[in-house]
């Protein structure tokens, strides 16, 4: 193991370059590139690396991007790419394929606000609009989490029950430019844990088609199949969870990390390093006496209704922070828990930090305030951070 | 990890760095230095700029945070324990805003922590002159100073890092070249303690108003913006022009980048003009001159050093260059030169431009020196010497050749005229010393080419062994085939890469025939009457000297080579036997008894240098001293300082596309060898000029302007304005010019 003082971006690509290295013995690495703020540092190291069997292609566009991981992915290669906030909306298409093609294709995405007006700061609309594009999602709150799920993620992709692209999504800047010490494996450790791609529809020497036209009865069916797919996978993480402890010694966080969660009347939940100050307000409402507790959804696809109905049982209010906006809705993890929260339960939405603003503990004090005083659920409520 | 945190909770109790800089001036680096040493220490640390879509020169901040338990606050920093500013122009309420009083404040200044304690008094003051101990150090990017990892060095001992600590933090970052100027800071740092009293003081965080926002569907009034970005501004832009290393390296003293880019801008004219300052022998050195100029080329870096000499002769032959006006001075003085080859004719041409009456007196029937009567009609045609001798002639100069002055006579020249010089060359032959040298068949090259050269019948047969590694060891032997030898082999002491011949003329030679013998020393002659072969010692190469090349070491292994002809070219050296009894050179001018005399050495009698270019110079160097000491010009031209030149790393080879030099073409090697004609036929055009770099030089490409991110340099006649209300000192001009005609300066 070696500890290393990185960035979240750069993270992410050491466990890419890890990833791509334990297919040498398998069909190799293969990634299409294109730059965007603020995730091309992770290309660019990724673009340093020497990689056996592997190549980096370097195209005009996210969509190439994209494309070039699908014609790798299908070749039997492992992929990764990375790309963030409009780059995505222009990926889109080929976001779609590399799923309905069921191809295990790993992306980070840092999540920066849709443009325009141009902003460069976290906001998780980008990766949200994408929800039902048919990936896996998974949200991290720090940088060694950020390493951790992409090994994790090629694990879970390429499990032949699963067969599905993953999103390893982070938070713009808090997370993809701040440098924190990180734990990486050795590489046979590594090459343990992901032995080499086995993809069963792989293309081989012998001429085919891909993803030609379905009739009405096959595509239903395919998609019939990827929802199967889908409900496998959170029984497939915890595998993978168990594995990748036994392998590296630590701990891979659960779809939805609870905390102080126990006595709980009332819970806070939100996404990526939003987690991190609602822990410190609900440390500080719990010195005040409030029984609060707080969930970080970290796995927004498939939907892990399962764990959250579990822990939504018997709450009287729940607070679903969202820092994105689907106008005309709400926050969309809010619209989304409000289908498995239990009846009674009173279910408000917040949305804060659009933008990228500093979510500091004072807004989510707010928040709290707001969640123990009311009566009942409302419209979605704007707290409005700043800068 | 991630479980175990999110199961216990983690608030508080970090320590905080904030630091203040520009962009592109390494804050974010600094802290990830600071947070290095702090993981090396065994603390959980984190740290992260503050982005926003930046622009170098904007006001930047980056954190650093420190613990001992896992860190999980992912906000930004409002209350810093240590504040670090790495730009002083920065400083105002809003940089130390939220630091407790007592806090560490850390300073880039010159200034001393008590002259900004009226300020800044309640905090714990620490100061350092972090840029000028960078500058000195020079770190920095090729146009701009950097000062974050010598600052780094003053904030740890600011906190009392261990210094060891931090260079192995600054190794595992890459910074180890960094680590003596970090160390000068650890030491040069100044603290003034906060008073007592202070301390930091929990205080509730008070989250700021916001404010309003126009609608998108409303219009913006006003400019983009009316920053004026040049307050941002440390270090500016200044347009200069740095020396290149062509220019350095002539001996000459020609203005080599300006000749060249005068040929490729304004044409042969102007070229000529600019090398008439300084050489009337430019159709000379154009065909043989060693050309140190295209050794020190950084053209050589991409693809072959541009063809200097080439196009010195090409100018030459179409503009002659010694045509310079001279104007009569008012009290002209007659001034005596003894010897008319290039020193002499050089320090003639000077004397005669500033209108003064120069007396050459020449040994032989004609002038030139050895450029007659030792360098062979192949390489430079008498049309090209004779045409330049009348042109400088015609400027006024008198000639009293068939005259050779002796010891006796120098006194007697010196009191008749204002002043003398003495450019008699190289005269004294080096030998072999052994036995056998006064055998018939045993000849000083140098007497060799001399019959060749005047037209003395010199129809040669048989075998000849010519024994030097130099330029007049080729000539000799090249001169001898043409001659009529049979056979012609050179033998050399060291190896073909020490040898000191100007390489083409080494593969000339070749090509025509010449055979080499490498590692061989000449011991003596042998012989009945008549020299029938020279006897030689084999030599091994042993460690380098103190030039660096290896040293000859001869052995005792013998072997003998039969030949016809010996000629010796083993160098030769000034004759001082020509100064008077009693009379001292010191700096080139002569003393008696300790008294200056209105005599002064010039060329290779001065310096023994042995090219013509070094002879021009001198020639020059000692009229100008000539005139200097009648007390009428101040000006003697120096050879310049070579390590300020502009390097190759200095030219942004990018922005110049690849084309391979031009070369003159030659005569066959199989025609040449029957003849005496001139072997290169001179190149075809000028157009190899444009191949120049101009390092150093500003060619008004108006590459600074148009990279300078604030569109803010202005053309100027030919010359650029930059705008200083906006000029944010970025330096991006500085680092993009090709050439680098600008430099950074503290503003
Ligand atoms: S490129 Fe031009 S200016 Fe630069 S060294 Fe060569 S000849 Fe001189
Ligand atoms: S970039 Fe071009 S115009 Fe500007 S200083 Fe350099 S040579 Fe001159
Ligand atoms: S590029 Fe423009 S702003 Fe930057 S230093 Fe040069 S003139 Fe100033």
């Amino acid at each position: 193991m070696s500890r290393e003082l990185v960035s979240a971006n750069h993270a992410a690509a050491m466990a890419a370059v890890l990833a791509a290295r334990a297919n040498r013995s398998g069909r190799g690495f293969g990634s299409g590139v294109y730059p965007i703020t603020p995730q091309t540092e992770c290309i660019e190291l990724l673009c340093e690396e020497e990689i056996e069997k592997g190549q980096v292609v370097r195209v005009e566009s996210e969509h190439s991007a994209m494309a070039v991981c699908i014609g790798f992915s299908l070749g039997g290669a492992r992929t990764f790419t990375a790309s963030s906030s409009n780059g995505l909306a222009y990926m889109a298409e080929n976001v779609f394929n590399a799923a309905f093609y069921r191809l295990p294709v790993v992306m980070m995405a840092v999540n920066r606000t849709l443009g325009p007006p141009w902003n460069i700061w976290v906001d998780h609309g980008d990766t949200l609009m994408l929800r039902d594009a048919g990936w896996v999602q998974l949200y991290c709150e720090d940088n060694q989490e950020v390493a951790d799920t992409i090994l994790a993620a090629y694990r879970l992709g390429e499990d032949p029950r699963i067969l599905l692209p993953v999103m390893v999504c982070q938070d713009a800047f808090i997370l993809s430019h701040t440098m924190m010490l990180t734990d990486f494996p050795e590489q046979p450790e590594v090459d343990a844990f992901l032995p080499p791609l086995e993809l069963p529809h792989r293309l081989t020497d012998r001429p085919r088609v891909v993803g030609g036209l379905d009739f009405p009865r096959e595509t239903e069916v395919h998609r019939i199949q990827h929802a199967n797919a889908m409900a496998l996978v959170p029984e497939v993480y915890r595998e993978v969870q168990a594995t990748f402890r036994s392998r590296f010694g630590r701990a891979l966080a659960d779809p939805v990390v609870p905390y102080r969660v126990e006595d709980a009347e009332m819970l806070l939940v939100s996404m990526g390093t939003t987690a991190s100050t609602v822990r410190t307000v609900v440390d500080r409402a719990r010195e005040r006496g409030i029984r609060a507790g707080a969930l970080r959804l970290r796995m927004f696809r498939p939907f892990p209704e399962e764990a959250l109905r579990g822990y939504l049982a018997g709450r009287a209010r729940v607070g679903v922070l969202d820092r994105n906006l689907c106008p005309g809705l709400g926050g969309i993890v809010w619209a989304e828990l409000r289908g498995v929260a239990p009846p009674g339960c009173l279910v408000q939405g917040y949305v804060l930090g659009m933008g990228g603003g500093d979510i500091r503990p004072e807004h989510v004090e707010r928040v709290l305030q707001d969640l123990t005083s009311r009566q009942r659920a409302g419209e979605p409520s704007f707290v409005e951070v700043g800068s | 990890m991630s479980q175990a945190r999110d199961t216990q909770a983690s608030e508080r109790a970090a320590m905080e760095i904030r630091l203040h800089g520009r962009g592109g001036q390494g804050g974010v680096t600094c802290a990830k230095l600071l947070a290095a040493v702090y993981a090396r220490l065994g603390k959980a640390v984190q740290t992260f700029g503050d982005y926003a879509g930046e622009r170098s020169g904007a006001p930047i901040r980056a954190y650093t945070r420190v613990s001992d338990s896992p860190i999980s606050n992912r906000n930004k920093l409002y209350q810093p324990d240590h504040l670090v500013v790495l730009d002083p122009t920065l400083l105002g309420p809003e940089v130390v805003s939220g630091l407790a009083e007592g806090g560490t404040l850390l300073l880039n200044t010159p200034l001393s922590p008590e002259a900004m304690a009226a300020q800044f008094g309640r905090f714990r003051l620490a100061t350092v002159d972090a840029t000028a101990i960078a500058r000195k150090h020079g770190i920095g990017t090729r146009s701009v100073v950097i000062v974050n990892t010598t600052l780094a060095g003053a904030f740890a001992r600011a906190l009392d890092l261990p210094l060891e600590v931090l260079e192995a933090a600054y190794r595992e970052l890459g910074f180890e070249s960094n680590v003596p100027a970090a160390r000068e800071a650890y030491s040069a740092l100044r603290v003034r303690e906060a008073p007592a009293g202070g301390g930091r003081l929990p205080r509730p965080a008070v989250l700021p108003g916001l404010p309003a926002v126009l609608p998108l569907s409303e219009h913006k009034e006003g400019p983009p913006t009316g920053l004026k970005t040049g307050s941002w501004r440390t270090q500016a832009p200044f347009y200069l022009r740095n020396p290149a290393p062509c220019s350095v390296r002539c001996p000459a003293g020609n203005d080599v980048v300006g000749f060249v880019q005068a040929l490729a801008r304004s044409g042969e004219a102007a070229a000529a003009e600019v090398l008439g300052r300084t050489t009337p022998l430019s159709a000379v050195c154009g065909r043989v001159c060693p050309a140190p100029c295209m050794e020190g080329c950084n053209r050589r870096e991409l693809d072959g050093a541009v063809n200097v000499r080439g196009l010195e002769r090409w100018i030459a032959e179409r503009v002659p260059v010694a045509v310079r006006a001279a104007p009569a001075h008012p009290s002209p003085r007659r001034i005596a030169i003894v010897g008319g080859g290039p020193a002499g004719l050089s320090a003639a041409y000077v004397l005669a431009t500033a209108g003064h009456r120069p007396i050459i007196f020449e040994a032989e029937r004609e002038l030139g020196g050895v450029l007659r009567t030792g360098i062979p009609t192949y390489r430079l045609s008498r049309a090209a010497l004779d045409g330049e001798i009348d042109s400088i002639l015609r400027l006024g100069v008198e000639v009293r050749s068939g005259q050779k002055v002796d010891r006796a006579r120098i006194p007697e020249l010196a009191r008749a005229h204002d002043a003398l010089l003495i450019a008699t060359g190289l005269q004294r032959l080096r030998r072999v010393d052994g036995p056998g040298e006064a055998l018939s068949g045993v000849e000083q090259g140098i007497h060799f080419l001399r019959r060749i050269n005047l037209g003395e019948k010199a129809r040669l047969s048989g075998a000849v062994v010519v024994l030097g590694g130099g330029n007049t060891a080729m000539d000799c032997a090249r001169s001898a085939l043409r001659a009529g030898a049979a056979k012609v082999t050179v033998v050399y002491r060291r190896t073909r890469a020490e040898m000191p011949a100007i390489a083409e003329e080494i593969d000339q030679a070749v090509e025509e025939g010449v055979e080499l013998v490498f590692l061989r020393q000449p011991l003596g002659f042998a012989g009945a009457g008549k020299l029938e072969a020279v006897e030689l010692a084999e030599v091994e190469l042993g460690p380098p000297d103190a030039s660096g090349r290896r040293r000859p070491v001869t052995t005792d292994r013998k072997t003998s080579l039969g030949c016809d002809l010996a000629l010796l070219a083993l160098g030769q050296s000034a004759d001082a036997s020509l100064l008077p009894a009693g009379w001292k050179l010191e700096a080139g001018r002569a003393h008696a008894d300790g008294r200056p005399l209105n005599v002064f050495a010039a060329g290779d009698f001065s310096t023994g240098e042995g090219t013509v270019a070094h002879a021009i110079g001198d020639g020059r160097r000692a009229a100008q001293r000539a005139l200097a000491a009648l007390g009428l010009e101040a000006e003697v031209w120096a050879p310049p300082d070579a390590p300020k030149a502009v390097r190759p790393q200095d030219v942004r080879m990018g922005h110049f596309e690849g084309r391979p030099p031009a070369h003159e073409p030659t005569a066959p090697a199989a025609e040449r060898v029957h003849n005496f004609e001139e072997v290169g036929r001179g190149l075809r055009d000028g157009a190899e000029a444009r191949r120049c770099f101009s390092c150093g030089d500003c060619t008004s490409c108006d590459t600074c302007l148009v990279y300078c991110p604030e569109g803010i340099i202005r053309r100027k006649g030919t010359a650029y304005e930059v705008d200083l209300a906006f000029c944010k000192g970025c330096g991006i001009c500085v680092a993009e010019c090709p050439r680098k005609a600008m430099e950074m300066r503290a503003s």
